[in-house]
């Protein structure tokens, strides 16, 4: 199923939740809602889901407008981030809810609902754990009862907020894993919220990267990464240095001295970003950054190196080979490498 | 707006229910209190609050309150400080036994001290020997306050303080503090508005107590009748003003009472632990 | 044992705690069951079961039951107001449900046979309808409501808070209506609170004196509650008969205290996860 929203506005009292979102997910698709705490993406996923109202917009499913459904009526699958199981209820009755609730006359009987429970719980590879309660389980099991209980209802679209937000850093990863390789076998379309660009790069078909209530990019993890729209999208999706630039006459000046960086953008003062494993130290310091290197530390097959920028006193990190690494208090030229060149138009933190 | 509430019509239906039963069943009878004590103008509330056997009835109850409520204070600390500071096998038990005042209804609360003590009692032809009298006077009338007030106190701190842990008092210690310095500056400020809210809980009880005083007392107008006693004997007079004026001001204590409690619930933030009685 | 060597005190409080433990409360209700024991089986059970008694057992039980059956209902009706919405008045609202704690058994006593007697603000209103409050044990039922209400509104509010919104979220994403919801989850997570409530409603009810001798008649096989039996036998000088009949009601009050208790070890081990 597809789903499409036309600008969405959502106020909280004085303060702006969403403004003007407009987005849409194809059939099957894995959607990632990315941003730091306070952008709008669960507010936005709790519209979809029709758990929370827009003040202005649409939301269709399959083109037709829902947006006045209420979540009991949009058949949607949704999984919390903290769960919400019924305590009370077994991991049977807990999965078994969503077919138990219908009305007589479209409730299956009680030997299918049995059978469905039983499909679901060797989907989600908790086959013998029917019986146990909630409280027995660790979080990595719950959190896939959480998931097998929303598939129930045969939903249209699954809805997922932090799922694995709650989870430690090990269970996390294998989750992961798991739970894109059940997206592709139940090929159901899949939007999650979630404020680990790793998560949602590793995950994701294409990935909403969202700040302070509007959407900043949507792309694939490739593009997001490589491509960032905005200073904001750099900044979030990975590891970045930050330079103070002045573009005039399409040239690059940093400290009044021209870069040796192509250069694309208006006049201006302007923002240079690049990523730490994108740098280079040359020996030609005509045209480079100098930088004063305070540490150096191993990372991965080579070393991160840590200093300051000269004459603005700001850190950066780069990564080189061994057999580049400089020694500490040395002075170096940096070259950045796949520059990105943002005009200092509104503030940014990451 | 969220979207899993119910209707505004459902919502404001149960509330009209909710609303209507507390003001048949709670408000109605305060105010009726009021308005039976003034139904025959303020000159005749008066006499009835100024009369000497009204005046002696007061003075009765602050005596009692007086000395019962500090006795529980004392108590409900050193038991709630034994209790949570240390670990010992069949605490569980000790905790039901200090709540065990709670569940015994107050005319038995009061029938035990007349088995101990009456002339019939235990240790009663003895104090008749040495001419002491403590049931059908004040002594067994504050004996049987202090039982039925027994748990206030206690059980305020101990859901308390056990939140509070014994880091606190740890770490005063490990700085040198004695273990007086410790309660004084350490604990005491912590558990400050808890012991505030068991005191008046505690207060409450021991001026309005009725059963349990009532068996006990003997009925003498004028030296073992404490307030609620009056209010019975002007009542059974067929007195009524009277009976609703002295028991007005009951009602007023019982007002300051939850004016106090909802102040320490707003202002200080306070959250109690269990449910009071 | 650890901590024992670090904090000082307990010896000292230990010590004072049991002793007056002791003195003020064990000793005292000990009393009862030796005397009763004195007795024999045959005089305590002439008079301790005997027809007059245990016509007062029946309404002190039975009217405990109702009221706090009407409070289990009302009781978490006005838990779930207070919790779930706000309106005009609500903090005096919510300090006027421990009224009962806060006010003399007295004063409730004589204010509601005030107000239920035939010419009282509600006894009026009745009386056409040839129905009699006031000196009948209805009135009795009337007293216990009053008395028993706030013990289940504090007993089910604090639950009913911390129940998070995203179960009943949970619930309405699968298809749930509100009603649904109510029955099958909220429903049950607050049960053991409720019955909580209700048991401490009913246990007070029993013992219950103040606020019900003015109201209620006191006709003997009518309506003469327990507690007042022991005091009318107290008056007689009989002592056996009061002890006999205060042993019955200690031994129902601990049975259901041990019946509390049980259920606050369920409700927190429900509530735990």
């Amino acid at each position: 199923m597809s789903i499409r929203l036309e600008n969405i506005h959502k106020r909280f009292g004085a303060f702006t939740a969403l403004g003007d979102i407009s987005l849409e997910a194809r059939p099957g698709e894995f959607l990632a809602l990315l941003g730091p705490s306070g952008s709008g993406k669960t507010t936005l996923l709790r519209i979809m889901a029709g758990l929370e109202f827009p003040d202005n917009g649409r939301v269709c499913f399959d083109g037709e407008d829902v947006t006045g459904l209420t979540v009991a009526e949009r058949n949607v699958g949704f999984v919390f981030q903290h769960y919400a199981l019924f305590r009370h209820m077994t991991v049977a009755e807990n999965i078994a809810f969503g077919l138990n609730v219908r009305p007589r006359r479209q409730r299956p009987s009680r030997a299918m609902i049995a059978a469905r429970v039983q499909e679901l719980l060797d989907l989600v590879q908790l086959g013998s754990l029917g019986q146990r309660y909630p409280a027995q389980l660790s979080g990595g099991q719950r959190q896939r009862v959480a998931l097998a209980r929303a598939l129930a209802v045969d939903p249209k679209l699954l809805l997922l907020d932090e799922p694995f937000g709650a989870l430690d850093a090990r269970v996390r990863k294998d989750l992961r894993r798991w739970l894109r390789e059940l997206h592709d076998r139940v090929g159901l379309t899949s939007i999650f919220v979630t404020h680990d660009q790793e998560e949602a790069l590793e995950l994701a078909d294409r990935v909403v990267v969202m700040d302070h209530g509007v959407i900043e990019q949507v792309a694939t993890p490739l593009h997001v990464y490589n491509e960032p729209a905005s200073a904001f999208v750099f900044d979030f999706v990975g590891e970045s240095n930050r330079i103070p630039v002045q573009v005039r006459g399409g040239k690059l000046f940093y400290l009044g001295q021209p870069l040796d960086v192509p250069t694309i953008g208006a006049d201006g003062p302007s923002e240079l970003f690049f990523r730490p494993h994108d740098a280079a130290i040359v020996k030609d310091d005509a045209g480079a950054i100098p930088a004063l290197v305070v540490q150096v530390r191993p990372k991965g097959a080579g070393v991160r190196v840590e200093g300051k920028l000269i004459g603005i006193d700001r850190p950066f990190e780069i990564d080189v080979a061994l057999d580049e690494a400089p020694e500490p208090g040395r002075i170096i030229a940096l070259k950045p490498g796949h520059p990105r060149i943002f005009p200092v138009s509104r503030e940014i933190d990451g | 707006m969220t979207a899993n509430t119910e209707s505004p019509r459902a919502r404001r239906l149960l509330i009209g229910i909710g609303l209507a039963f507390l003001g048949i069943f709670l408000l109605l009878p305060l105010v009726s209190v009021f308005a039976e004590a003034l139904e025959k103008g303020f000159a005749a509330y008066f006499a009835g609050i100024a009369e000497p056997d009204a005046i002696a009835a007061i003075r009765l109850t602050l005596l009692v309150a007086a000395i019962s409520v500090p006795v529980n204070i004392v108590f409900g600390v050193a038991a709630a400080w034994a209790i949570t500071k240390f670990d010992f096998p069949g605490k569980s038990l000790l905790i039901t036994l200090i709540d065990l005042p709670f569940s015994v209804s107050p005319v038995v609360s009061g029938l035990i001290f007349v088995l101990l003590f009456g002339a019939h009692g235990w240790i009663g032809p003895w104090l008749q020997e040495h001419d002491i009298q403590i049931v059908f006077a004040v002594p067994g009338i504050v004996l049987a306050t202090i039982f039925v007030t027994f748990p206030f106190v206690a059980r305020e701190l101990i859901p308390l303080m056990t939140e509070q842990g014994r880091d606190d008092e740890e770490a005063a210690l490990s700085l040198g503090a004695s273990g007086w310095q410790t309660f004084w500056h350490v604990t005491l400020p912590n558990i400050r508005w808890g012991l505030l809210y068991g005191v008046l809980l505690c207060n409450a009880r021991a001026m309005g107590e009725f059963g349990a005083v009532s068996v006990v007392s003997g009925h003498i107008r004028g030296l073992t009748n404490t307030m609620p006693l009056h209010v019975e004997i002007l009542y059974n007079e067929y007195n009524f003003v009277a009976a609703f004026a002295v028991a007005s001001l009951l009602a007023l204590l019982a007002l300051a009472t939850l004016v106090l409690k909802s102040l320490l619930e707003w202002r200080f933030n306070y959250h109690h632990g269990g449910t009071g009685h | 044992m650890r901590a024992a060597k670090v904090i000082p005190g307990f010896g000292l409080t230990f010590g004072f705690t049991i002793t007056w433990l002791s003195l003020i409360v064990l000793i005292p209700l000990s009393a009862v069951f030796i005397r009763s024991a004195g007795l024999g089986l045959d005089a305590f059970i002439a008079v301790g079961l005997s027809p007059r008694a245990l016509a007062a057992y029946r309404l002190s039980f039975g009217a405990s039951l109702a009221a706090a059956l009407v409070n289990a209902v009302f009781g978490l009706l006005v838990a779930w107001i207070l919790v779930r919405y706000d309106f005009p008045g609500k903090r005096i609202v919510n300090a006027l449900v421990d009224l009962p704690f806060a006010l003399p058994t007295a004063v409730a006593g004589i204010a509601l046979t005030a107000l239920y007697a035939g010419n009282g603000w509600i006894g009026q209103l009745l009386e056409p309808y040839g129905i009699k409050i006031a000196y009948t044990p209805f009135g009795v039922v009337i007293a216990l409501i009053f008395i028993g209400l706030p013990f289940v509104v504090r007993s089910v509010e604090p639950v009913l808070a911390d129940l998070g919104h995203d179960v009943e979220e949970a619930a309405a994403s699968l298809g749930a209506g509100r009603w649904q919801t109510f029955q099958r989850v909220i429903f049950p997570a607050i049960l053991p609170a409720l019955l909580t409530g209700f048991a401490l409603a009913f246990a007070r009810g029993v013992g219950e004196y103040g606020s019900v001798i003015f109201i209620a008649g006191n006709m003997p096989f009518v309506s003469e509650i327990a507690p007042l039996l022991i005091i009318t036998q107290l008056e007689q000088y009989d002592y056996a008969g009061a002890t006999a009949i205060a042993t019955v009601m200690l031994i129902a009050s601990f049975l259901l205290l041990l019946f509390i208790n049980a259920l606050q070890v369920w409700s927190r081990r429900r509530m735990a996860s």
